[in-house]
């Protein structure tokens, strides 16, 4: 058995699913202690079940979005190591930031060496203001972390308690802006992560609940509780990356299709090409800034079932914002849901109160119930479907750097959109008609999230870059680095020791992966010539464990 | 050339990691992989003031406007060079329809070095992207008057081979001295065909030339000139082989001089040539250029092994020499006729012997053009190359200009179908510019292909 569980802003879903099959489900409003909401639904789901049969848990929480968008943390600094380059005038940490001498080159070579009585300053500086936390952050860290580390050894000797924090791993792709801004928010976020992390598996063990537990990320890929403290931040966002599995798991395998999740004031797009959840080009904007965590291309459109509508002069409009239930349901103004249920298609309310709504929002435009049920239709089906146009586009507009990438860059186009969420239902259709698609609603669409919670398949990814003329490799995330032999380094060699590393990772977090399964997803060789001769090679590879969902639901539609 | 106003400036990124000339060719994948590091890890594509770019595939029709590549376009280029030429048009159109500021193509393979006429590769270039951009621009977008400037180490002598004749197209190219480099022209009396005089103009440095000197004769010539001829669209052949570093140059320009350089000149739209020290310079001029072209500070964008660079005196005499040759040049723009004693008739004619050093090739031409009072005339040229004692067979182009008089062009396509009916060529062309019509004509097999922009 599998369980999932969602924490979203408004509700907290629950599934328990049984031989491929919904077992249970559980739908509560999320309340302010996120641990209560994950349990309450949790027993929900668990009732009348023997833990001994749960074979795996997963939940997906908007813990970390929330002590950020709260700033629930303490403060934290940066010391930044950033060479030449770039003016940081440019860049706004939102934070104090110490500059450090110091640089280190592309190749990892070192260009300026470090300051030690400079790098003490600034420790003083930031101890007389009180910092206990500090993100250590050097540009090209990631081809060579001597810097980073050696400032990590220098504060641990004079500030033994401090809590540290290194870029080369916090953020390992190339992107110095984007890696101090992701260093920044994982040093910010680990402790207060780590006491919920330890609150729920207390809770769990009071269940006597022994199975295996998982959390999601934001690229749908899920790490074992234990291991998600390592990279706190990459759980964030993970409500858009449920919902998408739970329509991948619920439709058949191999589509192009449109995940539309419509809620109160919100619809988030997905998109999953050939199969596969499409994710984004770039990491994630968090709290309005840039970071490396991997990402679902996810968009949202301020707009749901809920939103309150208004006149604008002679135009309606949307305001994104929740006044309360739609007007046939006793809310307090019109709304899309009210417009729905004047054209019958949805049975949500009472039609009476829906055409007054309708009527009192068109009367001033001298327009009927019906025709402005229309016109609000045509507005929200309008602003989602142009979105989807746009990530479509945006998607075959991604830049490559390649010719065989060019020029196999195709137009896709979707086969179904599909409907999840509570307010997906009466807009489906209108939406897949104006995409020439098939609308699916699936069963269970309104818990799809849960369910893609609960499939969700765990995933490692690791990085090699080897420089035979330097004569090293190293793993980026972990920043190992050994060397190797510059005559008979080869890529099968690389990839060999990559796939190595990569099996002893998913062992240490108890993760059982075949060699075969691994794949490669990128590789790259470069010969790197001086004058007329190669004086050595630059490999990159990135190996990962499948991800995606571990079984498809039975009953799911078509 | 349009207002700024907040507008981004455009970037195409395309290093093409999967071609090269040959595996240890200085023009080969590996060329632009450390840029691209830098440009990542500064984060370079997140900046507000940047717009990012995947490239397109320019058409066959569009090399062929510009070029006649013998026998046809698809013999002498690969889809690289269609990608490269195609990224310089489409962020010239996103200039031109003023979506954006300016526009920087980062791409390879380059192309200063392709002329007219193309049987191969020479000095790294199968095809000129500037041009076909150029020509594009004045096909679709009805712009006249275009500036090149090129700051390549190398002469662009490909692109003044193009624009030649072109009154209406300026190219100034600044170099090391053609004596002691690769392809071993632009010297300072190469200044254009007859009825363009002034309009090519060429600044021969001598090896050693530093910064200070480079931004002179930008300040005291380039400008003063550009502020003359008022170009409404200013293109950059981007080339870096004049940093301190670079193997195939012997130059002693610094990227800060290149980026102020860029900000001095506000070309619209910048391309990227040759430069071949592809980790001590490269990373750092192209990220000079690129914030240049942003308006945003590059005052720290600096080599590690950066030196205290200094010229000798003669050097600085020299440049202010020259400067002053060519304002007078420059003056004496519209005093036609620079070389009347060639012209015999009606026509201008000129002989030609061009290397292709990529492929051993050696290709003669015999040129012609109509001298008319009413525009610049058509232009005929016989070309025949020879590859290791081999010969092609002569082929004849035939080219009329975008501002062609009717009888002008009446005549050149007389000339093509009277030609027709004899058998004295191989292959025949006929680019008619203003009617964006290309016709090429087999006279083995007798077929005539027609090909409409």
């Amino acid at each position: 058995m599998y369980v999932g569980v969602d924490v979203g802003g408004t509700y907290t879903d629950a599934v328990l699913l049984r031989n491929g099959a919904v077992g249970a489900t559980a739908k509560i409003p999320t309340r302010s202690n996120l641990l209560e909401s994950v349990l309450e639904a949790l027993d929900i789901v668990l009732k009348d079940v023997d833990t001994r049969d749960i074979k795996r848990i997963v939940f997906s929480t908007t813990m970390i979005t929330n002590l950020i968008a709260g700033k629930k943390y303490d403060k934290v600094a940066l010391l930044l190591i950033p060479g030449p380059g770039m003016n940081l005038k440019y860049y706004d940490f939102k934070t104090d930031v110490i500059i450090l001498s110091g640089a280190i080159d592309y190749r990892g070579r070192e260009i300026v060496p470090l300051n030690e009585r400079e790098i003490e300053e600034a420790l003083v500086s930031l101890a007389e203001k009180g910092y206990r936390k500090v993100g250590v952050v050097g540009k090209f860290s990631p081809r060579n972390s001597a810097h980073e580390k050696r400032v990590a050894e220098i504060i641990k000797e004079k500030y033994p308690d401090w809590h540290v924090e290194l870029g080369f791993q916090a953020g390992p792709q190339l992107n110095f802006p984007r890696r101090a801004v992701t260093t920044f928010l994982t040093c910010a976020t680990r402790e207060p992560y780590n006491a919920f992390v330890n609150s729920v598996k207390e809770a769990l063990a009071k269940r006597n609940i022994t199975a295996e537990v998982f959390i999601l990320k934001a690229d749908a890929g899920t790490l074992p509780l234990e291991n998600s403290v390592e990279q706190p931040v990459e759980t964030i966002f993970s409500g858009p990356s449920a919902s998408t599995l739970g329509v991948e798991a619920l439709t058949p395998p191999d589509v192009t299709e449109v995940a539309v999740d419509v809620g109160g004031t919100t619809t988030d797009i997905a998109l999953i090409l050939d199969g596969q959840p499409l994710l984004s080009a770039k990491g994630a904007r968090v709290d309005g800034q840039l970071t490396q965590v991997r990402t679902l291309a996810v968009k949202s459109v301020p707009v749901g079932g809920d939103s309150v509508l208004e006149l604008a002069g002679e135009e309606i409009v949307f305001r994104a914002e929740r006044l309360g239930p739609a007007y046939c349901m006793g809310g307090p103004a019109p709304t899309p849901t009210d417009a729905l249920r004047v054209l019958g298609l949805t049975s949500l309310g009472d039609e009476g109160k829906a055409r007054e709504a309708m009527e009192n929002l068109g009367s001033p435009l001298g327009m009927s119930a019906l025709e402005t049920a229309e016109k609000v239709t045509d507005l929200v089906v309008s602003s989602i479907t142009n979105e989807i146009k746009k990530m479509f586009k945006e998607w075959e507009q991604e830049p490559a750097y390649r010719i065989w990438e060019l020029l196999h860059k195709k137009k896709v186009k979707p086969s179904i959109v599909v409907g999840v969420g509570g307010g997906a239902e009466g807009f489906i259709k209108r939406i897949a008609q104006e995409l020439g698609c098939k609308p699916v609603t699936p069963p269970y669409a309104a818990v799809a999230n849960a369910i893609g919670a609960a499939v969700a398949r765990p995933t490692l990814q690791l990085s090699l870059r080897a420089d035979t003329e330097q004569g090293y490799y190293i793993i980026r995330e972990d920043g190992i680095q050994e060397k190797i032999s510059r005559h008979s380094f080869n890529e099968q060699k690389a990839l060999e020791l990559a796939k190595e590393r990569l099996l002893q990772k998913a062992a240490g977090y108890g993760l059982k992966v075949a060699p075969e399964e691994i794949e490669i997803t990128y590789q790259e060789v470069f010969n790197m010539i001086r004058g007329w001769s190669t004086v050595g090679r630059l490999y990159d590879l990135t190996v990962q464990t499948p991800g995606g969902i571990a079984l498809r639901v039975e009953m799911g539609g078509k | 050339m349009q207002d700024p106003g907040n507008k981004k400036t455009g970037l195409i990124f395309f290093p093409a990691f999967d071609w090269a000339i040959s595996p240890t060719h200085p023009e080969r994948e590996e060329r632009l992989l450390y840029t691209r590091d830098q440009i990542f890890e500064e984060g370079i594509m997140d900046l507000p003031e940047i717009s990012e770019y995947a490239p397109v595939l320019a058409k066959t029709h569009d090399i062929a406007r510009t070029h006649f590549c013998v026998p046809r376009v698809e013999d002498r280029i690969t889809e690289a060079h269609l990608i490269a030429a195609g990224a310089a048009i489409l962020l010239a159109e996103e200039i031109i329809s003023g979506r954006l500021k300016n526009g920087f193509a980062l791409v390879r393979p380059p192309g200063h070095h392709s002329m007219r006429v193309v049987h191969g590769n020479r000095g790294f270039c199968n095809i000129n992207n500037e041009a076909i951009m150029v020509d594009y621009l004045r096909r679709h977008h009805g712009i006249k008057r275009i500036a090149i400037v090129d700051t390549d180490v190398h002469h662009g002598d490909g692109t003044q081979d193009i624009f030649w004749h072109d009154p209406d197209v300026l190219f100034i190219s600044f170099h090391q001295d053609g004596r002691t480099i690769y392809p071993g022209t632009g010297f300072a009396d190469e200044l254009g065909g007859p009825k363009a005089f002034a309009r090519t103009i060429n600044i021969p440095l001598p090896p050693g030339t530093t910064d200070e000197s480079i931004l002179y004769i930008v300040d005291n010539l380039i400008l003063p000139i550009l502020e003359d001829f008022k170009p409404e669209f200013i293109v950059n052949s981007a080339g870096q082989d004049n940093h301190f570093t670079d193997p195939l140059g012997s130059m002693k320009f610094t990227a800060q001089g290149y980026a102020r350089l860029t900000e001095k000149l506000k070309p619209d739209l910048a391309v990227l040539e040759g430069g071949y020290a592809i980790e001590t310079a490269l990373p750092y001029v192209n990220m000079g250029i690129i914030l240049a072209l942003a308006g945003l500070d590059y005052s720290s964008v600096l080599e590690p092994d950066l030196q205290d660079l200094r010229e000798s005196g003669e050097i600085s005499g020299y440049i202010c020499r020259i400067v002053e040759t060519h304002l007078k040049n420059w003056e004496k723009r519209d005093e036609a006729f620079a070389a009347s004693q060639t012209i015999k008739g009606d026509f201008f004619q000129e002989k030609k012997r061009i290397y292709y050093d990529t492929e051993g090739i050696s290709e003669y031409r015999s040129e012609k053009l109509r001298i008319c009072d009413d525009c610049p005339g058509y232009l005929t040229i016989e070309t025949s190359a020879s590859r290791h004692f081999d010969s092609s067979g002569t082929a004849l182009c035939i080219s009329i200009p975008f501002t062609a008089c009717s009888s002008c062009s009446a005549e050149a396509h007389d000339l093509y179908e009277k030609t027709k009916k004899t058998r004295e060529y191989r292959y025949m062309y006929l680019q008619d510019k203003p009617q964006d019509i290309f016709l090429s004509y087999d006279f083995n097999t007798g077929k005539e292909l027609r090909s409409e922009g």
